[in-house]
């Protein structure tokens, strides 16, 4: 009775010397469940891009419907019934909310011109199905993420699609959203629409998949029944490797000596009387769901949104961060969440992002910029970070996005800061990444570098904090210590916070 | 109704019935109807080549060709038909100068499709090339020969005034094709698939392929339409002006793209609108003019016309740091749409 809808058959493609797929070929039936797993790098981006016509092939054939493609442009894709939710969520910022969930359809219909009645009762239509309510006027540059993936995803639904493809579409969602999204999977399971879901986020695998393929390396290491599989399974056949967590070592923190502190932090619209002490040794971790405060708060220990007003002491002295420079000069680091943004150089070589925090210090004597210092500590960064790369010379826009997440590490750890805020390390980057991440994280709490770790990642904030701060509406509701908590208790309350907020909602 | 008060176009005419009347006040000659029709015939062969440049604008892209490409096709039309010993009116003139302006932004946009090139970069090249082609195998000099039927063009006149201090006066024929152009452009902007394509790549060009839309033609259609238009301003220009100039129009493109800007258009694309534009012609007209109505040295004019430059750039970034400051709610947008 099963029907299968798309099937691809020994698909290669190779990017100069790289093959980034090599030889797959996997199949999906009309209503079905799938989860596309694998490491940065591993293939899976490559492959939604062919099925949905963005790269060709060098080999191998696509069947949609039975019918054979060889060639197959973004818009044939489109027309067989495939739509992608890519995660930057193939939206127009400078377009109504309106025109973004309309412009699929007209352009399927192959309309040549737009009435803008439809237009609007059409997306109204759209936004209703998913439940949501956004104002189809305004402009999509002034959205927040989680609207901008609401609209994404009521677009494809709208867009009579036969195969939604989702690439991490849980990564800005809160609990609740996450939630909310599976049952809109489910139901269009139901009727008959079948989905690929790629994701890191191992424990959703199971959740969400009634067949889970795993590449790695470009080829298909694994395609099989979801329910018979465990995360331990899934993590070694993505990584080739075994990840123990009994072993991690936490460092001791010092509960005398007080290396950073914050009294009474207020900015508007974005926190109110935070007050927290980061002792030595110790890693200590801020989390809250989308709209906490949390992002905002980092911003501010970064001085790129000042506080209002508040008390930072840094190692017994009070100092002022009104602007990055002032936080930098003061030795405070910071690791961002949109790495691509506002990390790196993207291209420039890797060396040169390694110093660029720390281009002074590589001065030889008349000024100029000293090459082979400046090599051999990028070097030295590379080796300890583990970065994969042939040479330190080429672009750090050809690394994979784990290896570009240590490369931010690598430039602010050669700046030595005296304290590392991090916020969202490992967003987007796979298992074997993460774990090395994590390592590295606790060794340098304890080698004496204070560390603040923002995350809404609760196995990560429980592998690497000694205590952990719950953020809810811009304050701080509770402080967790790692040992008397485990992980579902932080989860439940991580929710139940968002679960009051959304009945308050409906009362108001 | 508030909403309509924020707009950029609002902006704009604010500042253009302020200068209107301080400049009316210095000198009362600037509110005489025979002031109005002069300042809309010096316009409208501006607001022509501003909607030659908008969609290529909204695109994302910059050129700074196009006004080669109106002295290429105005002034080999001219040369072509005048040895032929063409006496009748300017109708070839617009088939044919529209038909070689086409074809030369044609050339531009297949440059740039087939070599994926940034617009700025080739539009760089062909300007010089265009200028230096004309220049060396059309002609090196204006041409002040007329063909009867383009005599008397200058004076071809919708409505006339009598003023006391002018003399006889009129509402150029021109404006007419600036109206039904500028009715044209709206339209397909706003409600042509196409149109709509030209803002989706100006916005996101990566989604705009993948949504399906063909970039190729689109960016072809734009170059093409630029190149038409162009190549039609350059025939009125030198109808208006009663001579064909090998180096037509050159030196003006950046205040043509400043007018374009004043209008509301985004330099790195997805913005624009037909009356923004024209709003920005007029501004630029009016400060040239009050300029030298009141007396004021003509160094001044460009000095001032880069200062609104500066503030109408400066107001979308400004928009946005009280987006980023406030931070970006669905109850705050609904607060500044539903006004």
């Amino acid at each position: 009775m099963e029907e299968e809808l798309l099937r691809v058959e020994g698909i290669t493609k190779r990017f100069g010397g790289v093959t980034a797929l090599d030889d797959v070929s996997f199949s999906i039936n009309k209503g079905e469940s799938l989860t596309l797993v694998g490491q940065n790098g591993s293939g899976k981006s490559t492959m939604i891009k062919i099925i949905s016509g963005v790269y060709t092939p060098d080999e191998g054939d696509i069947y949609i419907d039975g019918k054979h493609y060889g060639k197959m442009s973004p818009l044939q894709s489109i027309q067989a019934g495939i739509q992608v939710i890519y995660q930057d969520f193939s939206l127009f910022p400078n377009l109504t909310v309106a025109e973004n969930i309309a412009l699929n359809d007209l352009i399927i219909s192959g309309a040549k011109t737009v009435n803008w009645n439809e237009v609007k009762d059409f997306a109204r239509e759209g936004l209703r199905k998913i439940n949501v309510d956004i104002p189809l006027a305004a402009l999509v540059q002034d959205l927040s993420t989680a609207d901008r993936q609401l609209i994404a995803i009521s677009k494809a639904i709208l867009a009579d699609a036969k195969l939604i493809i989702m690439d991490e579409p849980t990564t800005a969602l809160t609990q609740n959203e996450v939630k909310a999204l599976f049952k809109v999977i489910h139901d269009l399971n139901q009727q008959g629409i079948a989905t690929i879901f790629v994701s890191h986020k191992l424990t959703e695998v199971r959740e969400i998949g009634e067949r889970t393929i795993i590449l790695r390396n470009g080829q298909k290491i694994l395609d099989q029944d979801a329910t018979e599989l465990d995360i331990k399974t899934i993590e070694y056949q993505m990584t080739g490797r075994h990840i123990d967590r009994s072993s991690i070592q936490y460092s001791e923190p010092k509960e005398d000596e007080v290396i950073f502190e914050v009294k009474d932090f207020n900015l508007s619209h974005g926190f109110f009387d935070v007050s927290f002490k980061l002792y030595k040794n110790e890693v200590l971790g801020i989390t809250g769901l989308l709209g906490s405060g949390r992002t905002e708060l980092a911003l501010s220990l970064f001085g790129q949104k000042p506080a209002d007003s508040g008390t930072i002491i840094l190692e017994g002295k009070e100092i002022k961060i009104n602007s990055i420079f002032d936080a930098t000069s003061n030795g405070i680091g910071f690791v961002p969440e949109d790495r691509l943004k506002e990390g790196l150089f993207l291209p420039q070589t890797i060396n040169n992002n390694i110093a660029a925090k720390i281009i002074d210090s590589l001065k030889n004597k008349l000024g100029f910029l000293d090459q082979k210092k400046k090599m051999d500590l990028a070097g030295e960064w590379i080796e300890r970070l583990d970065v994969k790369t042939p040479h330190g010379e080429l672009p750090a826009s050809s690394l994979s996005g784990g290896n570009q997440q240590r490369l931010v590490l690598a430039k602010w750890l050669a700046f030595n800061p005296k304290v590392l805020i991090l916020n969202g390390p490992t967003v987007g980057v796979d298992v074997g990444s993460k774990a090395a991440i994590h390592d590295l994280i606790r060794n340098l709490a304890k080698e004496g570098m204070g560390i603040i770790l923002m995350s809404d990642d609760i196995p990560e904030l429980m592998h690497t904090c000694n205590r952990i701060l719950l953020m809810h509406r811009g304050r701080i509701v509770e402080e967790f210590d790692r040992e008397s908590t485990n992980e579902d208790d932080l989860n439940t309350k991580l929710i139940a916070d968002d679960r009051d907020e959304n009945q308050k909602r409906q009362v108001e | 109704m508030k909403k309509l008060l924020k707009t950029n176009e609002f902006l704009v005419l604010l500042i253009i019935a302020a200068l209107s009347l301080v400049v009316g006040l210095i000198n009362p000659n600037f509110f005489t109807v025979a002031s109005l029709f002069d300042l809309v015939r010096s316009s409208n062969v501006y607001i022509i080549l501003a909607f030659a440049l908008l969609p290529v604008v909204i695109l994302g892209g910059v050129d700074i060709s196009f006004i080669a490409i109106a002295a290429v096709a105005s002034y080999s039309t001219h040369m072509f038909l005048i040895a032929r010993g063409y006496e009748g009116g300017l109708f070839v003139y617009f088939v044919m100068g529209c038909t070689i302006g086409a074809l030369a932004g044609l050339l531009n946009g297949l440059i740039i499709t087939t070599f994926k090139l940034k617009v700025f970069d080739v539009s760089l090249a062909t300007q010089t090339m265009w200028y230096g082609f004309t220049l060396f195998f059309i002609g090196a000099t204006s041409n002040f020969d007329m063909p009867e039927g383009v005599v008397g063009y200058y004076s071809s006149f919708i409505a006339t005034v009598t003023d006391e201090v002018t003399g006889v006066t009129g509402l150029h024929v021109s404006t007419i094709y600036v109206v039904v152009i500028g009715v044209f452009l709206w339209w397909f902007l706003k409600y042509t698939m196409i149109g709509r394509g030209i803002y989706a790549i100006g916005g996101n060009p990566e989604v705009a392929e993948r949504t399906g839309f063909n970039i190729k033609k689109i960016t072809l259609i734009v170059f093409v339409m630029m190149g038409l238009l162009s190549g039609f301003a350059g025939i009125v220009q030198s109808g208006l002006s009663r001579n064909f100039n090998p180096t037509l129009f050159i030196g003006q493109n950046l205040s043509v793209l400043a007018s374009v800007i004043i209008g509301g258009a985004a330099i790195k694309g997805g913005r624009g609108t037909v009356i923004g534009t024209v709003l920005g012609v007029v501004l630029t007209q009016i400060i040239r003019r009050a300029l030298v109505l009141t007396e004021i040295p003509a160094e001044w004019q460009n000095f001032v016309i880069g200062l609104i430059l500066i503030i109408f750039t400066a107001i979308p970034a400004i928009r946005e740091k009280r987006l980023e400051k406030v931070g970006r709610t669905t109850d705050l947008i609904e607060a500044t749409v539903e006004e």
